[in-house]
């Protein structure tokens, strides 16, 4: 009896999301089924907007630091595959330890002595880090300088070839929600909360305890480390990668769908994405004209809906009467460590 | 011992010197003021106490610990938590999250505990919460947690503020002008809240204030400084028929108008 009243209740304040989530859920699996080639070719691009998206999120919206060079983060984890698989012929999985690990490292050296600097100053270095990386790229020969690394075998999984597009599909389908589980799991923590903290107050958040410069450093290398995963899958998928892919205009389009989508929101940064990749397919024929309406979207949002698309809506933390029992009862035993 | 000990504190920017050779003393479990008119260092001196500036000369101690070489965070690990002059509150969250910042420094789960959530993570998320709902309880605001901060009267932003103070469990409060802009009720109800802060939670108070009627209700112990030096130091009965510091708030008689 209890029990039902108490499930009545979870599911009349959640049924509505969680039909929303299992209504999407279904959709994406079975979209292989009907789909053709093109259209499973469009969305597999929509969720790979949807990782760097997700990643990005972390930096720029959880953290509120601006990062106008995403993209070479993506170069990063690329380039760790390639290498690897086509330079010493490392198996695909075994490349992905090595890629998270130069990320991190790499984003440790850069975030260190500039996370300090504000807003401005940071979008600038970011900037110039990223055209670091593409002509370091272009001028390496381990990177196979302008031309880039191509022939990256691809991968077999389950006895099915990483190349067949629905396997490619599914593999990042399920890459995408390894991200989404990522960053709800950050956002709802004592970490996430102290990156909100930062972002909407530095020195409130400093006088809290918050240790600044040591947030903004985890924000920035777990932001880096989701865009190199992103970027070894990328590479194998491609079978190629080449520094071309290293451009401003990359980084502003994953800025664009974090900004358009909703700063730290993230099932904003889905629907940012996917109506990315719609819009860019719709507008297909007209160009390059579209970075023009891309543009003019973007000023639009500024202006009307500067939190972006996705409703804000903050999640609540206050307990249940039930929830309040159990809650004293845990810490009863806490001490003040 | 003291619990604070202000020791020959001096303070330059530049050329212009903001604090000069400050010293006094505060006891654990007192409520301690320190006026002087504008101008005269007072935030600076409350700003070396929370670490976001740094004596030129001097030392400023917590419970025999030099603060100087610390960062703020450092600082407030000790058990040293202030609020600002002008409401600094996380507007765009809600009071309950906002109250939830206060636990930050007597906790340490980070990355790996938000991934894996075990159980040191959710016991530690609990006691967050909990710490929350009681220190909102405390201030007098449990039922207003999923309000947006920013949307609050002034006077419950006050009340956020501290409530969010008090969930760091300090053992020094340091308020900066606790009362500005607040009307005489609200100061009624703030004055009542701090004094019960030190009877009931047994913390240490200390804070820099303008407003008379507050210090002279609330202060055990008051500390003037005039042009960044101590003038007096004293209970409230004392200071208030101090000369000097009359002279300091009023100038002097002989002086032409």
């Amino acid at each position: 009896m209890k029990q039902s009243t108490s499930l009545r209740a979870f599911l009349g304040k959640r049924s509505t999301q969680w039909t929303g989530i299992l209504v999407v859920l279904i959709f994406a699996v079975t979209l292989p089924l009907y789909a053709n080639i093109y259209v499973i070719g469009v969305a597999w691009n929509a969720l790979f907007y949807m990782l760097l998206a997700l990643g990005c999120n972390v930096i720029v919206g959880y953290a509120g630091l601006c990062d106008l060079g995403y993209s070479s983060k993506v170069a990063i984890g690329a380039y760790t595959t390639a290498i690897l698989m086509k330079t010493f012929g490392w198996n695909f999985w075994a490349t992905l330890p090595v890629s998270i690990l130069a990320s991190a490292i790499i984003a440790c050296l850069v975030g260190m002595p500039t996370l300090r600097l504000r807003g401005d100053y940071l979008a600038i270095v970011t900037l110039g880090f990223s055209e670091i990386i593409r002509l370091v790229a272009r001028n390496l020969n381990v990177t196979g300088s302008a031309s880039g690394i191509s022939g990256i075998k691809s991968p077999v999984i389950f006895g099915v070839k990483f190349s067949t597009p629905w396997m490619q599909y599914f593999i990042f389908l399920i890459l995408v929600i390894i991200f989404i589980f990522v960053s709800l799991r950050l956002k709802r923590s004592r970490f996430g909360r102290a990156l909100e903290y930062m972002r909407e107050d530095e020195d409130a958040a400093r006088a809290m305890g918050v240790n600044v410069p040591r947030f903004k450093l985890l924000a920035f290398v777990i932001g880096s480390v989701m865009g190199g995963l992103a970027g070894s899958f990328y590479a194998v998928k491609m079978g190629s990668f080449s520094p071309s892919y290293v451009t401003f205009t990359e980084s502003a389009y994953i800025l664009l769908i974090v900004v358009l989508g909703g700063m730290g929101k993230t099932p904003g940064m889905l629907l940012g994405a996917t109506l990315f990749i719609v819009l860019q397919e719709i507008f297909r024929n007209v160009g390059n004209s579209r970075m023009l309406i891309f543009g003019i979207l973007l000023v639009l949002i500024m202006i009307f809906r500067p939190q972006g698309i996705w409703p804000d809506k903050r999640p609540s933390f206050l307990p249940s009467r039930r929830e309040r029992k159990q809650l004293s009862e845990r810490t009863e035993t806490h001490g003040t460590g | 011992m003291a619990l604070v000990e202000v020791d020959h504190l001096t303070v330059r920017f530049g050329g212009l010197t903001a604090i000069n050779d400050l010293s006094f003393t505060t006891e654990e479990g007192s409520i301690t003021a320190l006026i002087g008119p504008n101008g005269a260092g007072k935030t600076t001196a409350f700003n070396c106490l929370t670490g976001f500036y740094k004596p030129t000369e001097g030392d400023v101690r917590f419970d025999g610990k030099s603060l100087a070489p610390l960062k703020p965070h450092e600082i407030t690990a000790l058990g040293i938590i202030r609020t600002f002059q002008n409401v600094r509150l996380f507007k765009r969250m809600s009071v309950m999250e906002n109250v939830m910042s206060g636990p930050h420094s007597i906790t340490k789960q980070s990355v790996f505990g938000a991934l894996f959530h075990g159980p040191a993570q959710k016991k530690e998320e609990a006691f967050i919460r909990q710490t929350a709902l009681e220190s909102m309880e405390f201030a007098g605001i449990a039922d207003l947690g999923d309000s947006i901060a920013q949307d609050l009267p002034y006077g419950l932003q006050r009340r956020v503020e501290l409530a969010r103070a008090i969930a760091a469990k300090p053992r020094l409060m340091l308020l900066d002008e606790p009362a500005a802009g607040l009307n005489d009720a609200e100061k009624e109800e703030l004055m009542a809240l701090i004094r019960r802060c030190r009877d009931e939670l047994g913390i240490t108070v200390f804070l820099i204030e303008h407003d008379m009627d507050m210090i002279m209700n609330l202060a055990e112990k008051i500390v003037v400084i005039s042009f960044g030096s101590k003038i007096a130091e004293g209970t409230p009965d004392e200071v208030k028929n101090d000369s000097v510091v009359i002279e300091a708030y009023l100038g002097s008689e002989d002086e032409p108008a």
